[in-house]
């Protein structure tokens, strides 16, 4: 079974971010992870290659050079092979672009299944994975908490849906998004951090991908961001006055009536 | 062309949400300043007497009432949702940044090629269309996106992003047909749903968190009697759902749920930034911490420097009291 995963490579939460003078552009602290919900699909990648024959797990990103990192996390989780898609000329704001070249991508090294994270905690979008699967005609499921591949050909997943979960057969090829419950993502063992950085990750130019290229241009973006701006500071806290929870609680609800009118 | 603003109104067990009236409310605001229609778009099994909860807040009413479409499934509602698009050709298509919302929003943008912005928080007009507000890496940078107009731009919102205006309108009700196409390589071999009375965490007006300082399990037993006299929800941070005190869809934060409730109560929460990405968008924050210098107290705009225990019971009391008032 062929296993492919989207991957992105994202800010840390903690890094620190600059908006630009100019409102057009970030600075963004030298601290970058591998998308939070990403590793839970490496990780269920994983336990499907343990515990069938013939698996081979391939990881894909779209982004700069420095993204290979990200990849190399994957390798180093247990993945067999990894391909940089160079973001450098694409419309990488754009999910419909990045879902474009991520299913021609898919299409070209061909796969059994599809597994991304739920969404990036940069953007929070969530769009990249249903997108992929809607180009490549194939069905898909959110949000995934517990996989069973049946046989070589389906599988059998529980996701997440308004109050509750939903059982799903699936037929192979198929896409899932991972959420967080699916699983217990491990650490790297030197052994594999060793192999990650040893190994070799291919650059794939998307303009050799057979997608029209000018569907996924810098400049054929379906949405363009016009501005960033800081959100709006919270004044300092007001700490309640008292001398005891009783006289504290009372303070706090009036403040709660009068000025903040909550209640 | 005329600019009609679809709202795609979701349902849960048999009532519209209230993100959808929400969304209903400013798509009216949107409507009314091109001039175009509001349509509230109904989709499912048995909803047209669901048709008279919308009509108030919209200028035309699509209903598509099928039972192929009585649980939401992504393939069926796409399907019945591509028919009606192509034929009304809309200029904006508005839902929640729901799990439903997240699920259907994509598929429907890539079958039609066009922009999507998703887990938008306001939106404003911009020369002869529209701009979107969207947070990004959890709330630190505020962007504002423009969209290509050359087909439907979908959008998703957070709940809570808008108001719920009164709704004086009486739309006029269309019923169409479209067929609900299975995707026959899915099947949907059950669901397991909690019936719960309570509000939907990211719908509830009132949140009051728990953290690790609140010790233990039992001690959620005063935040959940101080949510029901509130009409709101118990949420937890991270270390209390790793700790399995509390359930992962009560989980606020990053990795959890973002939530802009009218008012947020942390309890024995730190306030650390992956929590705060979860809630700093609610309207009023109150901090209870026993340390002065808990990081929480930087996002509050009360705070209460005290054990918990000793305040909550307090709390409660104080809370019932103001609801008997009214
Ligand atoms: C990738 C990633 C994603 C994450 N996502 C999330 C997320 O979605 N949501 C989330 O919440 N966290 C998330 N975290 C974890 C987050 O960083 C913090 O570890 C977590 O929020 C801390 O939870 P806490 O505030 O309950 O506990 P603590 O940080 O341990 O804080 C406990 C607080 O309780 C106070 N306290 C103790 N006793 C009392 C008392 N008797 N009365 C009053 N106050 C008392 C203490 O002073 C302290 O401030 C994430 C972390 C990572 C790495």
């Amino acid at each position: 079974m062929n296993i492919l995963i989207f991957i992105k490579q994202v800010a840390d939460t903690e890094a620190r971010i600059i908006i630009k003078g100019d409102h057009k552009s970030l600075e963004i602290e030298n601290k970058y992870n591998m998308n939070f919900f990403d590793e839970f699909a490496v990780e269920e990648a994983m336990r499907i290659k343990e515990k069938n024959k013939d698996v081979q797990i391939t990881v894909c990103t779209i982004g700069s050079q420095k993204a290979v990192e990200a990849l190399r996390t994957a390798i180093a989780m247990g993945a067999d092979r990894a391909f940089l898609l160079d973001g450098s000329k694409a419309a990488t704001n754009d999910p419909l672009a990045i879902s474009r070249i991520l299913s021609a991508f898919a299409k070209k090294e061909g796969f059994d299944m599809i597994l991304c994270g739920r969404q990036a905690i940069d953007d929070e979008s969530a769009n990249v994975g249903a997108m992929a699967a809607e180009f490549l005609g194939i069905p898909h499921v959110s949000a995934i908490l517990k996989m069973e591949v049946v046989d070589g050909n389906a599988v059998k997943v529980e996701n997440e849906i308004e109050g509750g979960r939903g059982i799903f057969e699936v037929k192979l090829p198929a896409l899932f998004t991972t959420q967080k419950g699916l699983n217990e993502p491990r650490v790297p063992l030197i052994t594999g951090v060793m192999k990650a950085m040893k190994a070799s990750i291919p650059v794939v130019d998307p303009a050799t991908l057979d997608i029209p290229q000018e569907a996924v241009a810098a400049e054929a973006s379906k949405v363009t961001i016009l501005s960033y701006e800081s959100p709006q500071e919270r004044p300092p806290v007001k700490i309640i006055e008292g001398e005891t929870p009783e006289e504290k609680v009372k303070n706090l609800v009036k403040a709660l009536k009068e000025d903040a009118k909550v209640l | 062309m005329a600019k009609d603003i679809f709202v795609f109104v979701e349902l849960k067990e048999g009532a519209v949400r209230k993100v959808s009236l929400e969304l209903l409310s400013k798509g009216k605001e949107i409507a009314g300043h091109f001039s175009s229609s509001l349509y509230a778009v109904l989709i499912g099994h048995n909803v047209k007497g669901i048709a008279a909860t919308v009509q108030p807040y919209s200028d035309k009413v699509i209903v598509i009432d099928n039972e192929g479409l009585a649980e939401y499934r992504w393939d069926t509602y796409a399907s019945v949702l591509e028919g009606i698009l192509r034929k009304y050709n809309p200029y904006a298509v508005l839902g929640g940044s729901t799990v439903t919302g997240k699920d259907l929003f994509p598929r429907l943008a890539a079958r039609f090629g066009s922009a999507i912005v998703s887990d938008a928080v306001g939106i404003d007009f911009h020369d002869s269309g529209i701009k979107i507000k969207k947070p990004l890496f959890g709330g630190k940078v505020i962007s504002w996106i423009t969209c290509s107009e050359d087909s439907a731009i979908f959008i998703t919102f957070r709940p809570n992003s808008f108001g719920i205006e009164k709704g004086s309108l009486n739309g006029e009700v269309i019923e169409e047909q479209f067929e609900a196409a299975k995707d026959p390589k899915m099947n949907l071999a059950g669901t397991e749903k909690h019936v719960s009375e309570k509000v939907d965490l990211q719908e509830a007006d009132f949140i009051i968190c728990g953290g690790r300082g609140m010790k233990g399990p039992e001690h959620f037993q005063v935040l959940e009697e101080i949510a029901g006299i509130m009409g709101g929800r118990v949420g937890a941070s991270r270390a209390v759902v790793d700790s399995k005190w509390r359930e992962y869809e009560d989980q606020v934060g990053k990795s959890g749920k973002t939530v802009s409730p009218k008012l947020y109560i942390g309890c024995g929460i730190s306030g650390a930034l992956h929590h705060t990405m979860g809630m700093d968008t609610s309207k009023v924050i109150v901090a209870i911490n026993k340390d002065p210098n808990a990081p929480i107290f930087h996002y509050a705009d009360y705070g209460i420097v005290d054990d918990a225990f000793a305040v909550l019971p307090v709390l409660r009391e104080a809370l019932k009291k103001t609801r008997e008032e009214i």
